[in-house]
Parts: structure tokens; sequence; C-alpha cells
């Protein structure tokens, strides 16, 4: 392969390129798609045909990675899905404050106050109890097509 | 007292009466009820208005079962069902009419019976004293019948037909599948000829069948269930045409002809899927008739083929190499576009590509020096001469100084079509990588001449440095990388043989090497396409690292060495994207079982090393990570990630286990060796952090977990003593776990549960070996005067001043509690009983005290 091959142009711009075309075929479970505007984790896929001497066709079960919702979508094989493009960032929580907004600090020794915790009890509770017990506390926050949310968590204090 | 009988048709006579008084019993539990009812104890004949004679004739049948009594016996047998399926095409009738099919079908499972225990010469003379036919022809004219009333029952559900169709093919199947010489299989004329006839009216059948089948709804099913519920079926067929293949194979081949005529005609004008779908039972067919499976084997031509048209010495004049070339002709044709495009649909495809798979596993190139040339001699000298050359012929037609290269070359360009100009069939692509491609490598021979055709090249430089393949869904780029690296092995010469593979990973390696280099990389590899590249060629490295030979290991070698540190980097970079990094673990999974056993000390050291810092820097990734999700579904996909990931690092570590047990280096100085043991340990101190008791509810997790444990217990019970207080600690708490624990099981049935349940006690047999050994270790260290478990069994003071106990006084009372309170499969036993050995010489005064204590509580209670 030439060189031209391995470059990459950098993405860096927000709302630049949030979605890239990838033949439906290749798409997996466990990678994302794009379904109905939404990014979404592929969790099932399955082939059928269009009448029986047809053309292959995918049927893709997903979950829509920030509200949980499944969607279901089918593509001819050989067509082109949008796959989203999920960037996941690590940042060391150093606050929370009173009106629902997380306070973390980036690589650059900048702060990050615009992510709003998330609403579910269970999620809330699993983040507050951590940072409340004085732990070291690292999120992982993922974003996609222009939205973004925490999805992980990490002690990293000393044991 | 009971008269004794006069004559053996009195004998029989009893059984046909039973039979015809129609006792609701099928004729087969007849048989049994004679075997089972001893002399004298027959109350049931006794209270029936039959004298005492049949009773006693019932008792010795049993006792003088003999060939003739055998043959009297079924003849009556068959006397008492007959009327239930003669004629046949009147009781068929009867049956659409209304009538009840138990009847018939008990008929039908009466010959299949009878078919069992009988030759087919028996089988057919059997009826020879009742009508003019034999049995064959019945069985013939039985089965035509039914499979007529299947294809014509057009309702989703399955009627008499089916059953009826299944029962008369595995009487066909009992008659005709070749048995352990001894027994005479040959068929009487008449039953040739009524296999043709059935054979004829099953091909018509699944033709119509076909052709009325392309109006169903989606074809809903994958392919692969298809033809392998199809498949007992289609042996069954393929053993009925073998008994007539005078007939069938030239029928086979007039069939497939006419379709393809009509094709043609018909082609831009008429709709050509009836006729595509009979092509596809067409090659179905043939397939299963031309050639076995062969499971593991490489499969001969059968005899049958070999066997017949002894006359017929020149290949291109014998019918089943007639029959095989034009349907690779046809075949042949869907390289080029305009054809492919009216003609080979991706499921005709598909059929075109099981059927090369399967015939040429048989047919190209076999060695020619299988069939020994048997010493003739004798009065028949001239006809099994000709035989022979008669076998020779068809054995040779594809061979390595005939068409076999030819065909080979075809055979590969029809697999590159299928791989660039079908988008998008992921059946179709998988069926060429997994079982077409791999038939044609699994042979030197066929190797040998591979690497020399230009279209093996092309595939190879197309896969090198084309993108054409990069569309192929990863897995399959995955099983072309192993195919493409294992023809290696058609190479003149090892350095020749490893310079093949260089060719072919040169480019998987320049391209992690660069993008791992990048300094922008963090930003880039997020995105999708960098994400989808970095998988290919991850999949592709798998695929390479699991064609790891004797000959080539040293090519492979270098291509993972030369992409550990990018790899490591990696592993940062997508940390948290789990499809990549659950590829760069297998990747080192495959690429460490190929090569530990080969690699000298210098680079076992360089390997394990990687492999350590590969634990480790996944450790720090992922302890104490905890997934957050609105989805239950996601977080369960993540925990599933998890346990894959684990496993995968697990079967690492039992890789590297594996030098110590197989070592090919030449190396002897001892020095230099990694000690392997202590590297699992570590690898285990690692990776125990990450292992959840929850995780370890997952069955082949557990089994992994508690199999290296064990091997590493009983192999190298001296590390464990070398360990500190909490790795110690630790692996030991895991093992009382792995003794005590019975997962709750939900699962979908109860055979699930049953498999279950033993592998549960599979588990806990491998730990109660483990504590054996541990013990065993122990008490022969201490019978020789040395440390053994030392403090770990002797207690130790914790951070309280507290005393805490021994590991194997903790144990013994742990294993005495599961052995007399707790549940346990019997299998267990043995195994426990050989750990509780050692642990109660360890341990004596425990040992006493304890039953001392049991005793005293049982006096109070008495």
């Amino acid at each position: 392969m030439s060189d031209e091959e391995h470059h990459f142009e950098s993405k860096a711009d927000a709302g630049a390129s949030k979605t890239y075309p990838q033949q439906a075929g290749t798409i997996r479970k466990n990678g994302h798609i794009v379904i109905k505007g939404r990014p979404c984790k592929v969790v099932e896929v399955s082939t059928s045909k269009t009448g029986k001497h047809g053309h292959a066709k995918c049927h893709f079960v997903a979950i829509d990675i920030f509200n949980g919702k499944k969607l279901e979508d089918i593509v001819p094989s050989s067509h082109n899905c949008d796959v989203p493009h999920v960037n996941r960032t690590d940042y060391q929580l150093i606050d929370i404050s009173e009106d629902g907004f997380v306070s973390l600090l980036t690589e650059n020794g900048n702060t990050k106050d615009d992510l709003r915790l998330p609403t579910d009890d269970n999620l809330l509770t699993q983040i507050k109890d951590g940072f409340g017990e004085g732990k070291d506390l690292v999120v992982t926050v993922m974003t996609a097509m222009g939205e973004e949310q925490i999805c992980a968590l990490k002690d990293i204090g000393p044991k | 007292m009971a008269q004794e009988p006069t004559s053996s048709e009195q004998i029989c006579g009893a059984a046909a009466w039973i039979i015809r008084e129609g006792m609701k019993i099928t004729a087969h539990s007849a048989l049994c009820v004679f075997k089972r009812q001893p002399r004298g104890e027959n109350e049931w004949f006794m209270n029936r208005p039959v004298s005492k004679t049949h009773g006693a004739a019932a008792w010795i049948i049993v006792e003088l079962y003999n060939g003739q009594m055998q043959e009297h016996h079924l003849l009556q047998m068959l006397s008492g069902i007959i009327q239930w399926i003669n004629p046949p095409d009147a009781v068929s009738t009867a049956i659409e009419c209304g009538k009840s099919e138990s009847e018939m079908l008990d008929g039908c499972r009466a010959l299949l019976s009878i078919a069992t225990i009988t030759t087919p010469m028996m089988f057919d003379k059997l009826l020879k004293s009742l009508s003019p036919f034999g049995t064959l022809s019945l069985l013939s004219t039985l089965t035509c019948e039914v499979v007529k009333a299947r294809v014509a029952n057009t309702t989703e559900e399955e009627t008499w037909s089916y059953v009826a169709r299944d029962i008369l093919l595995d009487t066909w199947t009992a008659l005709l599948v070749p048995t352990v010489s001894g027994r005479n299989d040959a068929l009487p004329p008449e039953g040739i000829h009524a296999a043709a006839i059935v054979f004829n009216m099953i091909v018509e059948c699944e033709l119509k069948a076909a052709s009325a089948s392309v109006f169903d709804d989606e074809d809903n099913s994958d392919y692969q269930a298809s033809i392998s519920a199809m498949d007992q079926r289609l042996s069954s067929y393929a053993l009925i045409a073998r008994a007539a293949i005078d007939v069938t194979v030239p029928l086979l081949t007039r069939l497939f002809s006419e379709r393809l005529a009509l094709l043609h005609q018909g082609r831009g004008t008429t709709n050509p899927t009836g006729t595509l779908e009979e092509l596809y039972s067409l090659l179905l067919i043939t397939g299963h008739v031309l050639a076995d499976e062969g499971e593991g084997e490489t499969p001969l031509i059968p005899e049958a083929l070999q066997a017949h048209f002894v006359d017929i010495v020149e290949a291109e004049k014998h019918p089943v190499v007639v029959l095989s070339c034009s349907i690779i002709r046809f075949a042949e044709q869907s390289i080029d576009p305009e054809m492919r495009a009216s003609i080979f649909s991706p499921r005709l495809m598909e059929a075109v590509i099981w059927f090369l798979a399967r015939w040429s596993n048989t047919y190209l190139m076999p060695f020619e020096s299988r069939r020994g040339n048997n010493c003739i001699s004798g009065p028949d000298h001239e006809s099994q001469h000709r035989s022979q050359l008669s076998r020779k012929a068809l054995i040779g037609f594809c061979g390595e100084h005939n068409q076999g290269k030819l065909v080979l070359d075809i055979i590969v360009r029809i697999s590159m079509t299928t791989l660039i100009s079908y988008p998008g069939e992921k059946d179709l692509q998988a069926l060429t990588c997994y079982q077409l491609l791999t038939v044609l490598v699994r042979r030197r021979n066929l190797c040998v001449h591979l690497v020399t055709l230009d279209s093996w090249r092309n595939l190879a430089n197309a896969f090198a440095n084309e993108r054409s393949l990069f569309s192929l869904t990863a897995p399959h780029q995955r099983s072309l990388a192993e195919t493409l690296a294992r023809s290696a092995i058609g190479m003149g010469n090892t350095e020749a043989a490893n310079q093949h593979v260089r060719d072919l990973v040169g480019h998987m390696t320049a391209y992690l090497v660069d993008i791992s280099s990048k300094d922008d990389l963090t930003t880039v590899a997020q995105q999708p396409d960098a994400i989808l590249s970095v998988s290919c060629l991850l999949e592709r490295l798998r695929g390479a690292a699991r064609a790891s030979q004797p000959r080539t290991w040293k090519a492979i070698y270098e291509m993972g060495f030369s992409v550990m540190n990018p790899l490591l980097t990696l592993l940062e970079i997508y940390k948290h994207e789990s499809a990549v990094v659950y590829l760069i673990l297998k990747f080192v999974v495959n690429w460490v079982d190929g090569q530990i056993s080969f690699l000298e000390a210098k680079d076992t050291a360089v390997v394990v090393n990687f492999c350590m810092r590969l634990l480790q820097l996944y450790s720090s990734h992922n302890i104490g990570k905890i997934s957050l999700s609105l989805s239950s579904r996601l977080l369960n996909e993540a925990k599933t990630e998890k346990y894959k990931d684990l496993r995968a690092l697990l079967q690492l570590l039992t890789n590297l286990c594996s030098k110590d047990l197989v070592d090919f280096s030449s190396d002897s100085c001892e020095a230099e060796n990694t000690d392997i043991a202590q590297v699992i340990y570590l690898g285990l101190h690692i990776v125990m952090p990450l292992i959840s008791v929850d995780l370890l509810k997952y069955p082949k997790l557990r089994h992994d977990y508690f199999a290296l444990l064990s091997h590493m217990f009983e192999v190298y019970p001296e590390k464990v003593a070398q360990l500190n207080a909490e790795a110690f600690a630790h692996l030991l708490g895991t093992l009382d776990y792995g003794i005590h624990h019975q997962a709750s099981w939900q699962v979908a049935s109860k055979d699930m549960l049953h498999a279950a349940k033993i592998a549960d006690t599979e588990v806990v047999n491998m730990c109660l070996r483990a504590l054996n050994a541990l013990a065993s270790y122990h008490y022969k260290e201490r019978g020789a005067g040395k440390e053994g478990l030392g403090s770990h069994a002797a207690g130790l003071k914790d951070l309280n001043g507290n005393l805490q106990e021994g590991v194997l006084s903790r144990f013994l009372k742990s294993l005495l509690q599961l052995l007399l309170f707790e549940d346990y499969s019997t299998e267990l036993v043995s195994s426990a009983a050989d750990a509780l050995l050692p642990l109660i010489l360890c341990e004596q005064g425990l040992y006493q005290a304890i039953f001392l204590n049991y005793c005293s509580e049982l006096d109070k209670l008495i």
C-alpha cells in the first residue's frame, strides 16, 4: 500500500465528519451504525436474501448508545451504511456541581464544565457515591454526532 | 403341560395370528413381545382363546432363532403387514381420501426393521414367496408413491408423506450402506432396476419441488442450515443412486444439460428463477452422489463409482468424468460478467462453490498410488485388468499429470470471482473461504501446483497490495490470510516458503508500524475508517499466525516481532474500543501458540516479556472500570466482552505454559532459559483482579481458569510456595470457590442443564486435583526435611497480630464439609479421596480433633 493509503485526515473540528460510509456487509456485531439518525451499537446481525435468487441483505439490531433504545434496520449488504464516529476520552473528575454538571480536568490542564450528569438514578448514584467517598475517579466521556455522555468510571486511587 | 408343536409353520402361525388379530402393536413390537415372554409365564397368551401350544410355540421361536427360522418368521411378518402397504397407489389414494395413515406407517417401519437385519438379496427374496415381484420392487414403488404424495402436498404441515419418506429412505440406507466385509451387499438385478426407478422419481420430485418453491415467501433459513438439514436425506439419495450407477449418472448429466439449455434459450426473455432453483437442487444431489464428506480424512472416490463402467477405459467417455466436466465447464462461465449477471445468482453460486469444494476434495489430484495394484491371476484376469484400467482412468483424469492443473486454475479463478464480484454476499464468500479454498491448501501436492499458477499469484497479490479484498468481512480476510500463508508448503524449499509468507504479510506489518508512529494518532484512531482498516489488518495477521508450520515459523515470528511495540501502542490508543482490543489479544494468542515451541531461549524471553507488558497494560486499563449505560443489553454486552478478553488472556498464559512441555529449540544452556512457571504465576497475578466472582460464572471462563490453575499447581507446586502471602491467599481463595461453588443455572433445556452440571463437576475435579498436588508436595517435602509450603501451611500472623490458620488445615475442614454435608456428584469421590489423603497426613492432629468432635456431637444426639 502506498503512503496515501495511510494518511487519514485529522477530523478534529467539531461537526466535520460525524459519520463514515461503510459497506453494510462489513459491519459486524459490536460495531457501530447510524439508524434513523441515531448512533447505535450493533448487537445482532443476520443475513437473508431478497427473494430466493436475489441479493443478500443485512438485518441489524442495534442499541442507541445514548438513550438505550433498540433500533432495527434492513440494508442490502452491498450498500453503504453510515457508521458514527464515536470518540471516547478520559477525564479526571474534579467536582460535581449542585445543578447537575460535572467539572472535568482535560489532558492539557483545562477544565471542561459543560457536561451534564446523567439523569438516570442508577447511573447518578454510581457516580455520586464514587465521588463522594473521595476516590480519585476517571470518567470516560463518549461523544458521537453532537451528543456526549459519561460511559465509564474508573477508580485510579490507591487501594 | 404344553405340547411341542409339530411343524415350524405352526410356530410362525402363532406370530402371524398375533399380528393379524390387529393387537394395535406394530409388527416390530410383536417381535419384541415374542422375545420377551418366557415359557410358562405367558398369562396374556394363556387367557386368549388360543391353545397353550401357541404359547410354547412363541418360546420355541426365541430358542430356535436360526437363519431359516428367521427367514420364515420375517416372511410371516411381511405377509401380516403387506395389505397395509400394497398396492402402494391404492394405499396412498385411500390415505389422501381420509383413511388413517397409521397402518401404512407401521408397515413402512416393519420394512425398515426387516432391512436392518437382512442383506439386500435376502430382503428381496422374502416377498417372492407371496408375489411375482421381490420386496425391493415393492419398496421402490412404495417410495415413489410417497415421494409423489409429498410433492403434491402444498401445505406447510408435515403430513404422513413426510414421515413415510424418511422411514423409507432409512430403509434404503439400511440396505445399501456399505458394511464391513463378510456380508454380501450385492443387489439382485431387479433390485438395481428398482433403485434406478426410485432415484429417477426422487430427482423428478425434487426438481418439481424446487421450481415450485420459488414462489415461497423469503427464504428465512440461512444457507448452512438448509444444506446440513438436508444432508441426511441427500446421503440416502446418493446411496440409492450409487446402487444403480449405470443409469443414474447419465440421468443426472442429461437433466443438467437440459436445464442449461433452458437457461441459455430463455436468457433475457423468461424469468430463470425456477430453473436456477432446479440447478441448485441438482448440484446438491450430484455433489452427494459423486463424492463423500470424508470428515477429517481425504475421501476416496466412492467404490461404486470406481467399480462400475468396467468397459470404459478412456477417461473422457467415463460417465462420472462427463458429468463432472459438464458441471465444471458450467461453473467456469461465472467468470464472464454477462453470464454472471443473467444466470449466476448468489444462491446458485453458493451451490456451485459447495459442489466444487466437495468434488475437489475427492477428485482433484488424488494420490494416485492409493489404490494398490492388486495382483491378479486366474481366468478373470482379462476383465479384472479392464476394471483396473477403468479405475485408473477415473482416478487419474484430474490428476497432476492430466487435467488437474487446468481444473485447479479454473477453481481458483471462480473463487476470486466470488470474492470480488459479489459484493456483500457473505454466505457465498464464507463458502469460498472456509470450504473451497481450505480444501485447495489441505494437501501438499495441491499446494505445489497452486503456487505456480498465475491465478493464485493474482489472488495473493490482490490480497497484499490492493484494496479490493478489504471489502470482505473481516473474518473472511482472516481465513484468506491463513489459506494464502498455508500454501507456502508448496514452495520448493524453506527459504522460498518463508519469503512467500513475508511477501504476504509485509503490507500488514508496514501499515501497523506506520500508523502507530503517527503523531496525531489519538485523533485519527477513533475515526471509523481507521478502526475498519486496523481491524482488517489485525484479522489478517491472526490468519497468518494460525498458518504457522515448521517450515514457515521463522517468517511468522519476524512478523509478530516487528509489530510488538506497535501493538502495545494500539492497545493503549484503542483501550475503549473493545472490538479492537479483542483482536489484538487474539492475535497474540494465536501467534504465541504457533511460535512458542520453536523459539530459542533468547527469543522466548522477548516473547514472554512482551506478553507480560501486554497483560500489564490491559489490566491497567480495565481494573476497577465500570461501564455505565442506560441499556441493560449494552451492559451485558460489555460484560461479555470482558469475559471474552479474559478467556483470551488465560489462553495466552496456557499457551506460554506449553513451552515447558513441547520445546523444539536447540538451546542446551539452561541458565538462559526463561522460568516459565514464574512467568505464568506473574501473569495470573496480573489477571486475577480482573476475574470477579460474577465472571467466574461463565462456564468456559471457569473451565479455562481452573484448568490453568490446576495445571500450575500440579506441575509447579514449588512455585506456589514462593508466592507472597497476598497472591497466595488470592489463588487459594479461588480454589476454595471452585470446589464449593455450584452455579445456579438458568438454561434453556434439560440437556443444557445436564451439560452444565457435567462441566461443573469437571471444574471441581480439577480443583481437587490441584489440592491433591499441593498437599502431596508439602507432605513429601516435609518428609525429606524441607520447607514445603512453609509459612503458608504453618499459618502466619496477620496485620492485627491474629494467627491465620494454615492453608492445609483450612482445606481439610473445607473438604470434609463438602464430603459430609454438601451435595456432590459421585464422579468426584475418587479425586476427593485422592485429595483428602495427603491433607489428613499433613494435618493429622486436626483430623483427629474434627472426628472426635463429630463423635461427641453424635453421642449427644443419641
